[in-house]
């Protein structure tokens, strides 16, 4: 897989933070979370449920319902504007235009009450110069393009007239219609089944390779990444753990939780008998974590400093990332060890 | 407790405190969170306990109408008989400025004039009542004669006037001790007919005749153009719903009444000895025998001392224990009405959720038909026609109310029926009762009893429309309803009479919904958009 | 659709048969007839007039005739408005009435729903919280305080509006029936705003409007396009008991504001069994009752296509 390095960069992220407020105190969802994605890149996010995947890029499109969310740090660079900074205005041309988002539950994602052609065509008239007609025909191409059959006629149906696959068919659709440089795809294939899954994903990599649409996939599926993406981002408690390319994660992953993650993918060529491997115990409840590496509890290769301090972002190959204290140098983790305990004092 | 506290901290990897909440806490903890919510519960908790302790309080009976004291204003310092003086001689002013007497600046007459005209009678008798009392101290205006007389009499009455309460009267009976308000009628007939010396067929006519006239008379104040045919014809209808119970019951406290009222008389000539005499000390509480076998405890005060803090009606009864006693009846048809549509929503609820198939669908196309009724409607001619007792009201209002539970009901159960637990009651041998009693109503009754709680206002609300219209609680008991329709009629003149029950009713009613909306919230966070 | 609609309708006459068999037997089986009372007429006459009046059948051949009757739109005579028969009086009265609860009801839609969008979309604002106390109080007053309270201040105190009179009758300006439609639809404003509200907030937390918002639709577009139709669903069916509501709550409306309308016949007529009139007032206003849920089912139907027509 080639390096996206000579493209230019279409988006970065740096040290976003998003909080929610709730009855028990401030969840920090998303804590300083840092990535790019060049031009036709696709990026893969993984971690468990509730690691931040979906707040992180809710925030990039300043989509986070608040109150109770609030974006309280960082920038987005979109081809170098910051999404943070502009105006409600330019924001909706970039939202749907530019940046384009799928989501998890094509059930509910689609409003039940409008026809998909109301749908489709209020999009691309809100950002292409095309009338009513036009419109109608940019959708209809659109729908063929991602597997409708009779998609003239479909057109104008209703989405509970559609099933699953269906309907996350029309949203991508929806999606890229207005050809936009970056799909965000936000666990496009969880609500469905797996038959249809398999399909919908190469739906998206045939679309968005034949489109030129950068691509962030989230997930918590490793072997979804494995087969999509160029590069990876591995999420752990809001923040990024570790960020490689796809073939240098798979081949030496740095972070435990990364390496635990990989353990527990099944395999068909692997022993029978041999238990399939798991992380033992919970992620942490994020809301007022004291400062320490997140994972530790569950880590098998624990030591002291762990316990008090979060771990710098260390470069361990080319672009290829990660916060452990096990890829710092002994000097480091002393230092950090004496200062979290001064603070302490 | 300590020990228990410490069981119930955990704290994890992170110093986390791990707190493990039953779903019903997590609900508390959300309610005591909703300030509304607290302040509405503790103030419907201080109605109900005053209700519930009505007459344990030291307030005037409810139905004790002293005519002297009718339309009294509400006042925390002035007495009856400072409120009475103060009422007769606003109206000396106004015929003293009628006639010229009493002498106003040109502007005030133009004042007065007009406000004549618009018939506000207060404004009137405010302001001749300041500028003659301005004018008596000035020296400037006098009574004269057959005025200040009146006004001597009344202070002298104010002075002396004494209210004799029977508080109980008693009666050897056929060997027994009874106080006569636990006699049946035909004891009391016999009793009362045995102190007349009159025959008891003879009297049975004079009573039911009593009654006849007094519902005559109930019909005419309701409806002004009744008479000749149509009064006779609608005063036998009433006689009629009544039926002879009816009657009976009536008549029994009219008996009462007229015992009390003999009593009263034999024992009147001891207590005015007493007072005579100067050996009676207000208020005083006493016991008499008297000749004629009847045994009297009653209470002596003097009459226009009282307070009428709430002010009185138009019968001369103190208004502020008619709210209290309202009270009781709103709260009390409130909360039969809910516990009873509750019982018939969950019966019919459950079985139809539980058995399903043909059952749930008659009981439910059933429940859709009673749906589309105009069901208040229903209530009223019930209300009208089978006669306006209490309990009539509450089986009218209950039976039209349970549908909306048993709606719910029956979605809970239809949702828990195939839940793991119950199937592995089931394949335990379980019966359907035990499992419907033991494990789906336990398991949706706190939704139940939320939504109950939403009801209770909108069963206050039906009594108390029926009881405006007249056709709900009927005197001398009073709720809520009853008293505001009879105060609107003279809402100009004693706005009073209006505005203290309503304020009364609408406190309540406001924290009921803020107690309800919070309840909901609280335990039912998801299911926001339904009423 | 068509098949539904017309479903629907033969699904409306078991209902209104009910409600006729139901008000016909409770009205007979009560003690005390219409000429019960009029013990100076003579046992010939008397039977004269029950006989005139058929009432010497027997009750199941009554009822027969009364259906029939009813089937052809003839309610019968009033057994107390000797001169007039049912359906005069209620023609001449129902019209009152209609436009006073139409009225009431499209301004407690208006403002509910307007009031209510704007509190769900500025939450926690002024705009949120005058609204929603305007509801508290709707919800807590009941109609028969309010209504005698604003006849209190604003025709007596401030003499603003006349006292009595309806636009309707003798020329009387349009004004009087301000006080009565306010009195009657605030109780409705504060469910439909209250309603409102919350299933405004509910639908713009969803899935499909936060798709709408990352197309980059407006704010007023997702508002009015988006999310009005289905936040709109529950407020439609409430409006089927709201309709219930406000025809009870017309009785009292009318009493108090005297409006020469139909409850003033109802109350009367339940007090002097005056058998026709009741049943006749029943079933016109379970028949308006009936139609107003009629037509909510058809615009529910409308508004959400989710909705089988089978």
């Amino acid at each position: 897989m080639s390096s996206f390095k000579d493209a230019n960069v279409l988006l970065e992220v740096k040290d976003l933070r998003t909080h929610f407020k709730t009855d028990n105190g401030i969840l920090k969802a998303v804590d300083g979370v840092s990535f790019t994605v060049h031009e036709g890149e696709t990026v893969g996010l993984v971690g468990e449920s509730g690691c931040g995947k979906s707040v992180t890029n809710l925030s990039i499109m300043r989509l986070v319902p608040s109150p109770p969310g609030k974006i309280v740090g960082g920038e987005v660079l979109y081809r170098g504007t910051d999404i943070m900074k502009l105006s409600e205005k330019e924001l909706r041309n970039i939202r749907g235009n530019k940046i384009s988002m799928i989501f998890q539950d094509p059930m509910t994602s689609l409003n039940p009450y409008l026809r998909i052609s109301t749908q489709m065509i209020e999009t691309i008239r809100l950002h292409q110069n095309m009338t009513k007609q036009e419109a109608r025909e940019r959708a209809i191409t659109m729908l063929k393009l991602v597997g409708i059959p009779s998609a003239e006629s479909r057109i104008d149906c209703y989405p509970h007239q559609f099933s699953g696959g269906m309907r996350q068919r029309v949203m991508i659709a929806m999606a890229l219609s207005c050809n936009a440089d970056l799909l965000i795809a936000d666990e496009p294939t969880t609500a469905l089944d797996v038959t249809i899954q398999a399909q919908i994903l190469e739906l998206i990599k045939k679309i968005t390779e034949q489109l030129k649409t950068a691509v962030i996939l989230i997930t918590h599926d490793l072997g979804v990444v494995a087969g999509m993406c160029d590069k990876v981002c591995v999420m752990y408690a809001g923040r990024i753990v570790e960020s490689a390319l796809t073939d240098d994660l798979y081949a030496s992953p740095a972070h435990p939780y990364t390496k635990g993650l990989i353990a527990s993918v099944p395999k068909m060529d692997g022993n029978r008998e041999e238990r399939l491997f798991s992380i033992e115990g919970q992620p942490p409840n994020v809301i007022d974590l004291p400062p320490c590496c997140p994972f530790h509890p569950r880590c098998n290769r624990t030591c002291e400093v762990c316990r008090h301090a979060y771990p710098p972002v260390k470069q361990v190959g080319e672009d290829h990332y990660v916060a452990c204290w096990l890829a710092c140098s002994e000097e480091e983790r002393k230092g950090a060890l004496e200062g979290a305990e001064n603070n302490g004092k | 407790m300590a020990l228990f506290r410490k069981k119930e901290i955990a704290t994890n990897e992170f110093n986390q405190v791990i707190v493990g909440t039953s779903l019903t806490k997590e609900a508390w903890k959300r309610l005591k969170k909703n300030k509304l919510a607290v302040v509405g519960g503790v103030i419907v908790i201080i109605y109900t306990l005053i209700a519930l302790c009505a007459s344990l309080l030291p307030i005037y009976p409810y139905d004790e109408a002293i005519t002297v004291h009718r339309n009294l204003r509400p006042s925390l310092t002035k007495t009856a008989g400072d409120l009475m003086l103060e009422q007769e001689m606003k109206n000396l002013f106004f015929q003293a400025w009628r006639q010229g007497r009493l002498e106003l600046s040109d502007e005030e007459d133009a004042q007065i004039e007009a406000w004549v005209m618009e018939s506000k009678t207060n404004q009137v008798w405010d302001l001749v009542y300041a500028r003659g009392m301005e004018a008596l101290e000035a020296g400037s205006f006098e009574w004269n004669s057959s005025e200040q007389s009146r006004i001597d009499r009344m202070l002298n009455n104010i002075e002396t006037e004494t209210q004799i309460t029977i508080d109980k009267v008693s009666v050897v009976y056929e060997g027994k001790t009874m106080n006569i308000e636990d006699m049946s009628y035909e004891e009391l007939r016999g009793l009362y007919a045995s102190l007349l010396g009159v025959d008891e067929n003879t009297l049975e006519e004079s009573l039911v005749n009593e009654v006849r006239s007094a519902v005559s008379n109930e019909l005419r104040s309701k409806d002004s153009t009744l008479s000749g045919e149509d009064l006779d014809s609608s005063v036998e209808m009433e006689m009629d719903a009544l039926g002879e119970d009816g009657i009976h019951d009536r008549a029994s406290t009219n008996i009462i009444g007229y015992i009390e009222q003999i009593a009263q008389r034999s024992a009147n000539s001891d207590i005015q000895a007493m007072i005579d005499s100067g050996s009676m000390t207000f208020p005083y509480e006493g016991t008499f025998d008297l000749s004629n076998g009847l045994h009297v405890e009653l209470e002596v005060t003097k009459m226009h001392e009282r307070r009428y803090i709430f002010g009185t009606d138009y019968l001369g009864r103190d208004l502020l224990s008619r709210i209290i006693y309202g009270s009781q009846v709103s709260i009390a048809v409130g909360i039969v009405g809910t516990v009873t549509s509750i019982f018939i929503g969950i019966l019919v609820g459950s079985l139809a959720g539980y058995l399903g198939g043909k059952v749930d669908y008659y009981l439910m196309r059933f429940v859709d038909i009673m749906y589309g009724l105009p069901y208040m409607l229903l209530v009223i001619i019930c209300m009208a026609i089978f006669g306006r007792q209490i309990v009539n009201l509450f089986f009218a209002l209950a039976l039209v109310s349970w549908l909306t539970i048993a709606r719910m009901v029956r979605g809970q159960i239809m949702s828990l029926k195939n839940q793991e637990y119950v199937e592995a009651a089931r394949s335990m041998g379980a019966g359907t009762m035990h499992i419907i009693f033991k494990h789906m109503i336990p398991n949706s009754l706190s939704i139940i009893i939320v939504y109950s709680t939403i009801r209770i206002p909108a069963f206050i609300m039906q009594e108390s429309f029926l009881s405006f219209l007249g056709l709900g609680v009927q005197a001398p008991y009073a709720s809520w309803g009853s008293l505001i329709g009879d105060a609107v009629s003279s809402m100009a003149l004693y706005p009073y009479k209006l505005i203290i029950p309503s304020i009364v009713m609408v406190i309540f009613l406001f924290s009921m919904n803020f107690l309800g909306d919070g309840l909901r919230d609280a335990f039912d966070p998801q299911t926001k958009n339904q009423l | 659709m068509t098949k539904y609609i017309i479903r629907r309708l033969i699904g409306m006459i078991p209902t209104l048969f009910i409600i006729i068999t139901l008000s016909f037997f409770i009205v007979r089986i009560a003690p005390g007839g219409p000429f019960d009372g009029e013990r100076a007429l003579p046992e010939a006459v008397k039977r004269n007039i029950e006989a005139k009046y058929h009432m010497d059948e027997p009750l199941i051949v009554q009822y027969g005739r009364y259906l029939f009757d009813v089937v052809r739109g003839d309610l019968g005579p009033s057994y107390k408005y000797k001169d007039y028969d049912v359906n005069t009086l209620i023609a001449v009265s129902l019209p009152n009435s209609v436009v006073l609860g139409s009225m009431a009801m499209i301004v407690a839609i208006i403002f509910g729903v307007s009031l209510g969008t704007v509190a769900a979309v500025r939450q926690n604002t002024l705009l949120d919280y005058i609204p929603m106390i305007l509801a508290a109080f709707g919800l807590s007053i009941p109609l028969f305080v309010f209504a005698p309270l604003l006849q209190q201040i604003f025709c007596m105190q401030l003499g603003w509006f006349p006292t009595t009179g309806w636009f309707m009758n003798n020329g009387a300006p349009l004004r009087t029936a301000v006080l009565p439609v306010i009195a009657l639809s605030f109780a409705y404003y504060a469910d439909i705003a209250r309603l409102t509200r919350s299933s405004m907030v509910e639908t713009l937390r969803s899935d499909y409007i936060r798709t709408a918002r990352a197309k980059g639709m407006k704010n007023s577009t997702i508002i009015f396009k988006h999310a009005m139709k289905g936040a709109m669903l529950p407020i439609v069916s409430y409006l089927g008991p709201a309709f219930a509501g406000i025809l009870t709550g017309s009785i009292v409306v009318e009493q108090v504001f005297l409006v020469p309308g139909l409850g003033k016949f109802f109350v009367q007529s339940s007090f002097n069994r005056d058998y026709t009139l009741i049943v006749g007032v029943v079933i016109v206003y379970s028949a308006i009752l009936i139609v107003m849920n009629f037509i909510v089912d058809i615009v529910y139907a409308y508004l959400d296509p989710r909705i089988s027509y089978k």
